[in-house]
């Protein structure tokens, strides 16, 4: 988590926009780095993981990941506990550098049968001044059935019960599964940077298949967790996503791998109503999203990763609240890209370019003062990583060094004077949200 | 010998290679190791280490030309390699990789659906041979 992150969450109802910058640098720093599977499978970091760091999966990582995080070299149990620390230096472009250790995670993650298995991450995150927040963070518990022919052809079933929908995604492109989406004043709920997103604060589960080991399908359904749960699993209730019903998650994926590259092609949808306030009449949300991937692999000498999301979220509001004597429109839209690109060499040292765009329809009275919700951002990393190699010192940690640039060119519908600051009061433009970051992440 | 005789022996030489070579039967050591190495991380890293004692999904594929099948102590073999009965003689891998693994030893766990192109084969299995 970024350590700037909780001080946000507090002043989040005065300025609900630096939440969502936060979350930016949130998604960014939020590898997810298992050393506990490869202690299990006898696999390298570098197998699952281009980088050798996570979270983007290689096609092998995806199948370690359908077959719910239960394969295996036979060698015995293995303690299914891996940790993570972080530490990070922040220079934002507006406001005061800042160095700490960052954040602690804690691990349960591994195989509890042939046919159990699960990825359990509990988070302690520096919220500022060496105050620390322990929260639940991501849950995936998994049962599958391998080696199934349908049709002559092999097939996976599974179930996955976890508390993001999408994280559970093979392909590791949806925001939720890649830890990256666009920073956003009215982002779309399968966002992890939106404000209310339902990342991590709801409880449900879908069913999945493989087939042929191409064809890929979920269905799920999904229910958000009550307020008390919320804060008693470390979250603070500025976040809460709001009441949602009639729930349905839905995910269809063509996957080709080549061993040299991968390519997929799917679509996602959610379609649910939510309360948000709890009190308040529910909205009637559909998201409907396409997502493109492309892996060049080769002989892992030189590997590139490309991915691009579009969700496309339609919005039957509950109520038109009337703000400044404009009332607000009954309904609407939101739309979430990122394009992202990552050159990873020697499967030790990367580079990742990510365009980000958020934009939404135009209602003056929900988007003041411009509006129009639009953000622009990009996020440019480079990273070391030296271990998590067969042939490296250790196969079965790692050490990752980046250095990460946020850039904006836009946000709340602005390049300049983003909050409509009246003459005479500090005036902020898209780029003073622009921050510089390095961070120590060390994986064991 | 004249130059009629050197040019006649060596066209008998290259029209024996192209007929050796339409037969798909190049000997198995034709391959190149240095490109197999990429064929093995392209192919077969993921499950198996080429390192000795180093066991992934897969057993450990050092020194696996001349050994018998099944024979790693500390791996966890399917019934039907243990009971295959065979030694991973260069002709045997070849034999074995060309095609998907269960249909080569049904009920086996290894999940490859083999390798169809010849000289990537003959590449994979020098490097095999290569690494004791």
């Amino acid at each position: 988590m970024s350590p700037s992150l909780t001080r946000i969450l507090q002043r989040a109802a005065y300025a609900p926009w630096a939440l969502l910058i936060a979350c930016l640098m949130l998604a960014s720093h939020s590898a997810h780095a298992v050393p506990a599977y490869a202690r299990q499978t006898g696999n390298a970091c570098a197998d699952c993981h281009a980088g050798a760091y996570g979270p983007a999966l290689t096609p092998y990582g995806m199948r370690f990941k359908l077959n719910g995080y239960t394969d295996t070299d036979g060698q015995g149990t293995k303690i299914p506990v891996a940790a993570q620390i972080t530490g990070a230096h922040n220079v934002p472009a507006r406001g005061d550098n800042t160095t700490q250790l960052s954040e602690v995670d804690v691990y349960l993650a591994g195989r509890i049968s042939d046919h159990l298995g699960g990825f359990v991450k509990v988070e302690t995150d520096n919220t500022g001044n060496d105050h620390y927040n322990t929260k639940l963070s991501n849950l995936d518990l998994r049962f599958v059935a391998k080696d199934l022919k349908v049709a002559g052809k092999d097939t996976i079933v599974g179930v996955s019960v976890n508390n993001s929908p999408g994280f559970d995604d093979p392909i590791s492109s949806l925001p939720y599964a890649s830890g990256l989406g666009p920073p956003a004043v009215s982002g779309t709920l399968l966002n992890l940077s939106s404000a209310h997103s339902l990342y991590n604060k709801v409880i449900g589960g879908s069913v999945y298949a493989l087939y042929n080991n191409n064809w890929y399908g979920e269905v799920g359904t999904y229910n958000t967790m009550p307020t008390s749960v919320q804060d008693h699993l470390g979250f603070n209730p500025a976040s809460d996503p709001g009441h949602i019903s009639d729930t349905g998650y839905f995910r269809f994926a063509y996957m080709k791998d080549m061993k040299r590259q991968f390519f997929s092609a799917g679509v996602v949808a959610l379609t649910t109503k939510r309360a948000l306030p709890r009190n308040g009449p529910s909205d009637d949300i559909t998201d409907l999203g396409y997502d493109l991937t492309y892996q060049f692999l080769g002989n892992r000498e030189n590997i590139i990763q490309a991915s691009y999301v579009n969700i496309l979220e339609q919005r039957d509001y509950g109520s038109t609240p009337v703000v400044n004597g404009i009332v607000a429109k009954p309904n609407g839209n939101a739309r979430d890209q990122t394009l992202s690109v990552t050159y990873t060499f020697k499967q030790s040292y990367a580079l990742q370019v990510a365009h980000l765009i958020s934009t939404g329809s135009q209602d003056a009275a929900r988007y003041p003062p411009y509006g129009k919700p639009d953000s622009t951002a990009n996020m440019i990393t480079l990273y070391w990583t030296p271990f998590g190699k067969d042939e490296s010192f250790t196969s079965i940690a790692n050490l990752k060094l980046a250095a990460t640039w946020y850039r904006f060119t836009r946000f709340n519908g602005a390049s300049s004077n983003i909050f409509g600051a009246p003459p005479g009061a500090l005036i902020t433009d898209a780029k003073d949200l622009n921050a510089f970051t390095l961070s120590a992440s060390l994986a064991f | 010998m004249t130059k009629a005789r050197l040019a006649r022996a060596a066209r008998c030489a290259l029209m024996t290679g192209m007929l050796c070579y339409g037969a798909g039967a190049l000997p198995a050591l034709a391959g190149d190791a240095d490109a197999g190495k990429d064929v093995f991380k392209q192919e077969c890293s993921e499950c198996h280490s080429p390192r000795e004692g180093k066991n992934k999904k897969g057993p450990s594929l050092f020194g696996i030309v001349g050994r018998n099948a099944g024979s790693i102590s500390d791996y966890n073999y399917s019934d039907a390699l243990k009971n295959a009965k065979w030694v991973w003689t260069e002709d045997k891998l070849h034999w074995y990789l060309s095609q998907p693994a269960k249909q080569a030893n049904p009920g086996t766990k290894m999940k490859y659906s083999g390798l169809n192109d010849a000289k990537q084969l003959d590449d994979l299995i020098s490097y095999l041979q290569s690494n004791h």
